[in-house]
């Protein structure tokens, strides 16, 4: 989750030099390596086209579900029709409101998530202690293993009952709960990004800075921040991907009332996003009717603004760092020259460099002091509730009476089989995508295009995953809702987390070690297989954990494809359907009355599960930082 | 070295990672069989969430008598369910509603079986203080005509109107038979699930809603004020038809049942079913 600009450029120019002298030796082993070598190359470019593929099959079933909306209502009408009300007497397709709730929502939840992640990140970086720091980050990371349907639940049941009394309003589920929500799932994906950018900046900057007698607000101000800004920027578009796809906790928390805020700065109006539209609606549609083609009409215009979202940071960083990338020498110089001026404190100013660095680490702790307490409220609110309903048959029985009574056993057995199968499918795929396009490729329109299928695939909401596994393995390729349906889709949708992990752990890798390899008279792949990939796996292993922590809490790609409220059976073959918890978590607090201490230790198992899985991620990082040489 | 050191670590951990998946795999092959025998036989139940208590209730008395029989059940809505059981990727679907034109098109062997029906309750806070509304009362504050609560009897507060998402089977009943097909006020909260429903009422002291006879706990139930009769919600009213607003559920088959599916459909529709549907707060079909 690093941003791109980390490649070291030097064996790019190298790997042209190589190729032909892999021809050389026509020796007997020298031609099996060589073959070994070919095939190996195209392999991996045949996984790399799977990213491609799988974008282009989304691409496909939507609209080919998709585009009968837009004959029968017309292009423009649908886009800027400003009622919703497929159920109406006359039935009303239009996405406007859907789409200005999506928007609205993703602005202020960045508004609040923005401050207060960069508050974070520079206090993460730059002010805590090293002890500190230890408790602090892998703690707001931990903010991005609690499953959406767990922020859901804990909105519904104390986000929108505080806003309601605290402002003093008719009704809690309004915009601002929806971006509150949204600003706390968004937080840890900025903070721990921008944080990565900000440690990258050199320390000589830092150093010089403080020894031309800058204060250490003022370097951070002046010298750290704007340096690091490429990868902030980075990191909130991240942040606003994340936004925009969620579905689970926003759909349970905005009211989703289809109309468009009046005035357009009343907070604490409901809306509806696009995204809770087809959470909420999806299920219940007839097939083949207007209304089911007018959903998939929706989940195109989510994928296009997501589209749109993604390119306009791709353009923004990769122009940052064209800036950036054009000399080191220029911002180090550009920043030198600022220092004396950051220094020398000039006489018109008010406030003294100290009190004014004062009070900013003042506003930087209290931003990770808001951070850290939404974490504990929500921690708090499922472990004391939860952990009363743990007990050994609650682990180990099988649910009865509708889950009011026995256990979860066969959900947490099931959610072990998705996430198993998803990583089994996502994991060589991810790594042999990575593998081709650092190691055998330089940058081509293909490799172009693979990248550009890979984020577009990263931005894809859940909930598109969800519609296409339905409409394309369930209906089409006629799977039904079974094992196999949930584990490719849960596959396809961590398949770019991977790859992107992937990739930023081999540019990590320096260049020289390849050179040394093949000035021994390794082939590609042998250098790739040996020296290349075993310094590259805890890089490779982290990302695999983040995307199993993701995989295991995820509800819209599951609902429609895999799960099944009940099964007494673990499933014995692919084609059976499964119970998952995060599922049995969504049908427990909305369909099942009575069943709250089973809701809250399903989602305390869940939680715990999640957890764990993130913590061994935090773990096996810290292992390798230590262990690290380079 | 270093690439030496860190190969083997390699292999730890990728023997390690084998070890958890393979313990974990052996653990619940280890349960299955202790748990019970293969099933025999196997169905797969889905669709309407209305319908998935009755179909899961049914399925455990069901299984406790027959052990080697297995009933999957699972929800997705109505749609999902007459979809379902229309393509064959299952057995018996489940419907809070008719079929409609398109589907019965699409689908011409399904069989739907009545196996019970379904009151559609109003529910307010607790803390209102409004008893009972006329069916008229009802549509104007879910048309948008009454904004407040004083405007039919209540305190001075504003109505917040709850209703179900433009895809539910209950909202569409709830629509022809109280609304008359007019629009919905266009600031109704929407929620997919009675649940969701019955959870923001019980926290918003101003909010209206409407929801399945299962769903009143931390609720108020409204009694309907019909020509100046009060008739409360109980099952009795309901069972006999002085309530009003009900509505029959389904369960589809592709053709006519057999085998496992028939067993279980007729065990549904015994005098044991029908006695599990109305512990449920459902309307058994016999009335």
């Amino acid at each position: 989750m690093k941003k791109e600009q980390a490649a070291p450029v030097p064996f790019r120019d190298f790997r042209r030099i190589r190729r032909p002298e892999t021809g050389v030796g026509p020796s007997p082993a020298g031609a099996t390596r060589h073959l070994v070598d070919w095939t190996v190359g195209k392999l991996l470019f045949c996984a790399a086209l799977v990213a491609i593929a799988a974008v282009f099959f989304i691409i496909v079933f939507l609209l080919r579900d998709g585009y009968q909306i837009v004959l029968e209502t017309g292009l423009w009408n649908f886009l800027t029709g400003a009622e919703w009300n497929p159920a109406g007497q006359h039935p009303a397709y239009g996405v406007l409101p859907l789409i200005t709730g999506t928007l609205l929502v993703m602005a202020l939840a960045m508004a609040i998530a923005v401050p207060l992640s960069i508050g974070s990140a520079v206090f993460i970086a730059e002010i805590a202690g090293s002890g500190t720091r230890t408790i602090i980050k892998p703690a707001i990371e931990l903010l991005a293993g609690i499953p959406s349907v767990v922020y859901g639940f804990f909105g519904l049941i104390l986000l929108t009952d505080w806003i309601r009394i605290a402002f003093d309003q008719p009704s809690g589920s309004s915009w601002l709960a929806g971006s509150i929500l949204l600003a706390i799932m968004a937080i840890p994906t900025i903070t721990s990004v921008a944080e990565d950018a900000i440690s990258s900046v050199p320390r000589e900057f830092r150093e010089g800075s403080l020894a031309l007698g800058a204060t250490h607000w003022q370097t951070i101000k002046n010298i750290i921040v704007p340096g690091a800004l490429s990868g902030i920027s980075a990191a909130i578009i991240l942040g606003m991907g994340r936004a925009i796809g969620e579905t689970m906790a926003v759909l349970m928390v905005t009211g989703n009332a289809a109309v468009i805020p009046d005035p357009i700065t009343n907070v604490f109006s409901p809306v509806r996003t696009l995204t809770g539209t087809l959470g909420i609606e999806m299920g219940e549609v007839a097939f083949g009717s207007t209304h089911y083609h007018a959903l998939f009409g929706v989940a195109v215009v989510l994928l296009f603004i997501t589209l749109v979202v993604n390119s306009t940071a791709r353009i923004i960083v990769s122009r940052m760092q064209g800036t950036a990338r054009s000399g080191p020498h220029r911002a180090l110089t550009a920043a030198a020259s600022r220092i004396p001026h950051a220094a020398s404190a000039p006489f018109g100013r008010v406030v003294s460099p100290r009190t004014s660095q004062r009070c900013a680490f003042l506003l930087i702790s209290l931003s990770v002091a808001i951070v850290l307490a939404a974490l504990g409220v929500i921690l708090a609110e499922i472990v004391v509730n939860g952990a009363g309903a743990i007990s050994w048959e609650f682990l180990t029985g099988s649910p009865s009476d509708l889950g009011r009574e026995g256990g979860i056993f066969p959900a947490i057995a099931g959610t072990l089989y998705l996430v198993g199968g998803a990583l089994a499918i996502a994991l060589p795929l991810g790594i042999a995508t990575a593998v081709y396009l650092i190691e055998y490729t330089a940058e081509t329109p293909l490799t172009r295009s693979i990248r550009a299928a890979v984020d577009l695939l990263n931005g894809t909401p859940s909930i598109v995953f969800g519609l296409f596994g339905f409409a394309f393995l369930v209906l089409f390729l006629g799977f039904g809702v079974s094992l196999i349906a949930g584990q490719i889709t849960l596959g396809l949708m961590i398949l770019p987390t991977i790859i992107r992990t992937t990739e930023e752990a081999l540019r990590s890798i320096p260049g020289s070690f390849r050179e040394g390899s093949y000035a021994l008279g390794a082939t590609k792949w042998q250098t790739i297989s040996r020296v290349v990939l075993p310094p590259a796996l805890p890089g490779i292993l982290t990302g695999a954990i983040l995307s199993i922590g993701r995989a295991a809490g995820e509800t819209a790609p599951i609902m429609f494809t895999a799960a099944v409220f009940s099964s007494r059976f673990l499933p014995s073959s692919l084609t059976e359907p499964v119970m998952a918890l995060p599922y049995h978590l969504f049908v427990l607090t909305t369909s099942i009355p009575g069943a709250t201490p089973q809701s809250y230790g399903t989602a305390f198992v869940l939680l715990l599960l999640v957890l764990s899985i993130y913590l061994a991620a935090i773990l096996v990082r810290r292992r390798y930082n230590h262990a690290k040489v380079m | 070295m270093t690439g030496k050191n860190l190969s083997g670590d390699v292999i730890a951990v990728a023997v390690a990672g084998t070890l958890v998946v393979l313990l974990m795999i052996a653990g619940c092959l280890g349960n299955e069989g202790g748990a019970a025998t293969s099933p025999s036989q196997q169905i797969t139940v889905t669709g309407s969430t209305t319908v998935l208590p009755i179909a899961e209730r049914a399925k455990e008395a069901f299984e406790a008598k027959d052990a080697s029989a297995a009933i999957m059940v699972s929800g997705g809505g109505s749609s999902v369910g007459i979809k379902a059981v229309g393509e064959g990727t299952a057995d018996i679907g489940m419907a809070s509603r008719d079929l409609k034109p398109e589907e019965t098109a699409g689908y011409p062997d399904i069989v739907r079986h009545e196996i019970a029906s379904d009151a559609i309750l109003l529910i307010v806070n607790q803390e209102n203080i409004v008893e009972s509304l006329t069916l008229d009362k009802v549509r104007g504050i879910y048309n948008g005509t009454y904004t407040a609560w004083d405007q039919v009897g209540g305190p001075d507060q504003p109505i917040v109107v709850i209703g179900r998402d433009s895809a539910s089977g209950t909202r569409e009943f709830f629509s022809e038979y109280v609304l008359k097909k007019e629009d919905f006020v266009k600031t109704q909260e929407e929620f997919n699930s009675n649940g969701g429903i019955q959870q923001k009422v019980s926290r918003t002291p101003g909010a209206i809603g409407y929801v399945g006879l299962g769903y009143t706990d931390a609720v108020k139930p409204l009694a309907l004020d019909v020509n100046g009769t009060i008739i409360e919600p109980t099952l009795e009213n309901v069972s006999s038809g002085l309530y009003p607003i009900s509505r029959p559920l389904f369960m589809l088959t592709s053709g006519e049942p057999e085998g496992l599916v028939q067993q279980y459909l007729e065990f549904i529709m015994s005098d044991e079913g029908q006695e599990i549907v109305a512990s449920l707060d459902y309307i058994p079909v016999w009335r």
